[in-house]
C-alpha cells in the first residue's frame, strides 16, 4: 500500500455490512419509533397526530401480564438451559478432542433443522395421541395435557436455546487450566468441592454470556409460542404479529415491540456490566 | 541409625496401552530426605510423581506412606503436598485466599488459619503480598505462592513437578538455593522431578536416573556423576566421552583396552561390576578429566599420554571446550579452565593430552 496517502481501510472493511445495517435496520427501526408515537387509526394504520397513549397502555393490566408471562417464561427457560446446559459444557470442555468435535456436532444439529419441522416433531412426541401419551395409556395411567400450554413452549424453547448456553460455558470452562482441578484435589478438596471453589467462579464470564443470550432470544422468540403455546397465555412476540397483521394497530405493535427491545438491551448492560465486575479481579494486571 | 523410610513405591506399573508402559519402578525414600527422580521427556517420572498424587491409578504395584498403603486413597485424602510445574494458583482467589484453601476445606477457625497462612507467608518471604492476585506477581513470587499452599497444610511429603523450569537461569538458580534450604530447614521429606541434571546434583540427597520408564541408577549426586551404572547414566548426567572398547588383559596398574579405532589405554578406575576378558565394554571419559599438555613430556605411571591435535576450541569465558583428535582416529571432548596457558590454543594445533587411568571407568555394553 501506499504508505504516503494512506487510505481509511477501515471504511472498505466495514462499509458494506454498515450499509446494510443502515438501510435495514436502522431506517426500519426508526420508522418503527415513529409508528409508536402517534394516534391509532382503523382505516388509515396512523394518525399524524402525536401521542404517548400506546406507551401508556402497556401499563394495562393486559400488557403487564403479558410482559409478566414473557420475561417468566424466559427466566424459566434460562434456568432450564443452565440445569441442562452446564453438565454438559463440562463434560464437553474436558473431553478429548475427537469426543468434542462429536458432541458439538450433535449439539448444534438441531439448529440446521428448520424450527416448523423441529416443533412438528415435538407435536408428534407431546400431542393427546403422542408419543408420551401413548405410553402413559399402554401403562393404563390418565394421558396428561403437554401440548398447547406453557410447559411445552418452555420445552420447545429450551429444545433450540440450549446450545447457545452450553458453547459460552464451553469456552470459559476450557480456559481453566485442569491442573487447577488438581491443585485443587491436592489440597484436600473432593470433586464436589472442587467445581464450588474453582470451576463455577472461573465460569461465571461464559455463564452470564450463555444467560444474555438464552434470555433475550427467549422473550423475543415467536414461532414457538405460536405453535406449541395457545392464545390466551401468549408471549409478546405474539402479541405483537397478532397486532400487525391481524388488528392492524402498528402504533400499539411498535410501542410493544420498542418495549421489548428496551427491556433487552437494559438485561445486556446490565449483565454486562456484572461480568466485567466478575472478571475485574481476573484481568487486574 | 539408619532413617526411617517415608514413603515406598513397589513395583510400581503403569499401563498406558500394550505398547507404552512405565515401570516397574521400586524405590525407598527416606525421613527428611531430598529425592530427586531425574530423566528425559517421557521417562516415566512425571507419571511416577503422578501415581503419587493419586491422579494416575497403578496398573500394578503398591505406594505406602509410613507403612499404610496409599495408593487406594483419592487424592484429596494422600496428605502430599505437590507444587506444579506452571504452579496452578487459582487465579480467581488472593494470595492469601489461595493459600488459606486447604486451611479452608479442613474448616479451621479463621484465627488459626490467619495464623498459619502468616506464618508460612513469612517463611517464603511474601509477607506483604497476601492481597495480591497471582496475575499481579512474578513468575519466582508465584512459585512460593504455590510452595506456601502445600507447604501450610504440612503434609508428609512435599512433592516438585519441575518447579523451575518456567523461570529464567538466574532466578533459577536463586529458587534452587531458597528451596534447598527451606528444606534443610523444615527436614520436610521431598520428591523432586526434573530434566535438569544440573538441579539434581545440586538439590538431592539421592537421585533416582529413570529411563524408557526403568529406573538406571538410584546413588548420591557423587555417586551418580562419578560411578555412573550405565552408560545412559553416564551419558545423561554432565558430558562425556565415550570410547567403545575390548579388553585385552588385566595389569598390575588396572585393565588394558583397545578402543576400535585402536588406541591401546590403561584403566583403572572403579568398574561397574566384573568385567571379562576381551569383553566388549565402554570406556567413560569426563571432559574435565582429559588434560592438555606440551608435546614431548613423558608419561608417569598410572597416566595415559597420547599425541593429538586441535579441531576446534569454544571459547566460553570461564572454560574452554576443546575437541580434539588423537592419532588412533578417536575423537575426545575436552574442557579446560580458562587460564594464561590456553590463550595461544588454535585449530589445527598439535598437543599432547594426559589421562590418569584412574579417571577411565569401564561400563557394559
Amino acid at each position: 500500500m501506499d504508505g504516503a496517502r494512506a487510505r481509511p481501510i477501515w471504511a472498505f472493511l466495514t462499509g458494506p455490512y454498515a450499509l446494510f445495517l443502515l438501510f435495514l435496520l436502522l431506517v426500519p427501526f426508526a420508522n418503527v419509533a415513529m409508528y409508536s408515537l402517534h394516534t391509532y387509526s382503523p382505516t388509515k394504520v396512523f394518525l399524524p397526530e402525536l401521542t404517548f397513549d400506546n406507551y401508556r397502555k402497556i401499563f394495562d393490566l393486559y400488557y403487564v401480564r403479558l410482559f409478566a408471562r414473557t420475561l417468566r417464561l424466559g427466566l424459566i427457560t434460562t434456568a432450564a438451559c443452565v440445569v441442562l446446559g452446564y453438565p454438559l459444557a463440562y463434560f464437553l470442555a474436558r473431553a478429548r478432542p475427537r469426543v468434542q468435535a462429536l458432541g458439538l456436532f450433535l449439539l448444534v444439529m438441531p439448529l440446521m433443522v428448520s424450527a416448523v419441522i423441529r416443533i412438528f416433531g415435538w407435536i408428534v412426541i407431546l400431542g393427546r395421541k403422542g408419543l408420551v401419551n401413548q405410553t402413559l395409556v399402554a401403562l393404563g395411567l390418565e394421558p396428561v395435557k403437554l401440548l398447547y400450554n406453557e410447559t411445552a413452549v418452555v420445552i420447545g424453547l429450551v429444545n433450540i436455546f440450549v446450545p447457545f448456553m452450553v458453547l459460552p460455558i464451553m469456552a470459559s470452562i476450557e480456559r481453566v487450566p485442569p491442573n487447577l482441578e488438581e491443585a485443587a484435589q491436592n489440597l484436600g478438596a473432593n470433586w464436589y468441592r472442587m467445581f464450588w471453589r474453582v470451576i463455577l467462579p472461573l465460569s461465571v464470564p461464559g455463564l452470564i454470556s450463555g444467560c444474555l443470550l438464552v434470555y433475550s432470544l427467549s422473550i423475543s422468540a415467536f414461532v414457538t409460542p405460536a405453535l406449541m403455546g395457545n392464545a390466551r397465555e401468549r408471549m409478546a412476540g405474539q402479541q405483537i404479529y397478532d397486532e400487525v397483521l391481524v388488528s392492524f394497530n402498528w402504533p400499539s405493535a411498535s410501542s410493544l415491540a420498542l418495549t421489548l427491545v428496551l427491556l433487552t438491551v437494559a438485561l445486556m448492560f446490565g449483565a454486562l456490566f456484572a461480568t466485567r465486575h466478575a472478571s475485574r479481579r481476573e484481568t487486574a494486571r | 541409625m539408619r532413617p526411617s523410610i517415608e514413603l515406598e513405591v513397589r513395583e510400581l506399573t503403569k499401563q498406558y496401552s500394550p505398547q507404552v508402559s512405565v515401570g516397574p519402578i521400586s524405590f525407598e525414600v527416606h525421613e527428611g530426605e531430598f529425592f530427586s527422580l531425574l530423566g528425559p521427556s517421557g521417562c516415566g517420572k512425571t507419571t511416577t510423581l503422578r501415581c503419587i498424587a493419586g491422579f494416575e491409578a497403578l496398573s500394578e504395584g503398591s505406594i505406602r506412606l509410613h507403612g499404610e498403603r496409599l495408593d487406594d486413597r483419592p487424592p484429596h485424602r494422600r496428605d502430599v503436598g505437590l507444587v506444579f510445574q506452571n504452579y496452578a494458583l487459582f487465579p480467581h482467589l488472593t494470595v492469601f485466599d489461595n493459600v488459606a484453601f486447604g486451611l479452608r476445606l479442613r474448616r479451621l477457625g479463621k484465627t488459626e488459619i490467619a495464623d498459619r497462612v502468616g506464618r508460612v507467608l513469612q517463611l517464603v518471604d511474601l509477607a506483604g503480598m497476601s492481597a495480591r492476585l497471582p496475575a499481579q506477581l512474578s513468575g519466582g513470587q508465584q512459585q512460593r505462592v504455590a510452595i506456601a499452599r502445600s507447604l501450610v497444610l504440612e503434609p508428609r511429603i512435599m512433592m516438585f513437578d519441575e518447579p523451575l523450569s518456567n523461570l529464567d537461569f538466574k532466578l533459577r538458580i536463586q529458587m534452587r538455593e531458597d528451596l534447598r534450604n527451606l528444606q534443610r530447614r523444615l527436614g520436610k521429606t521431598s520428591i523432586y522431578v526434573t530434566h535438569d541434571q544440573t538441579e539434581a546434583l545440586a538439590l538431592s540427597d539421592r537421585i533416582a536416573v529413570l529411563s524408557h520408564g526403568r529406573i538406571e541408577q538410584i546413588g548420591t549426586p557423587s555417586e551418580i556423576y562419578e560411578r555412573p551404572a550405565s552408560a545412559f547414566v553416564a551419558e545423561f548426567i554432565g558430558s562425556s566421552n565415550m570410547l567403545r572398547a575390548r579388553i585385552v588383559e588385566q595389569v598390575a596398574g588396572g585393565t588394558i583396552v583397545i578402543t576400535e579405532a585402536g588406541l591401546r589405554l590403561c584403566c583403572s578406575g572403579e568398574p561397574n561390576g566384573k568385567l571379562n576378558d576381551s569383553a566388549d565394554v565402554s570406556v567413560l571419559l569426563r571432559p574435565e578429566c582429559v588434560h592438555v599438555a606440551a608435546p614431548d613430556g613423558t608419561a608417569m605411571p598410572g597416566q595415559n599420554r597420547v599425541s593429538a591435535r586441535i579441531v576446534d576450541v569454544t571459547y566460553l569465558g570461564e572454560d574452554l571446550h576443546l575437541s580434539l583428535d588423537l592419532a588412533s582416529g578417536d575423537r575426545l571432548r575436552a574442557s579446560v579452565k580458562n587460564a594464561t596457558a590456553t590463550r595461544g590454543w588454535a585449530a589445527a594445533q598439535p598437543v599432547e593430552i594426559v589421562i590418569e587411568a584412574a579417571d577411565l571407568r569401564l561400563l557394559h555394553r
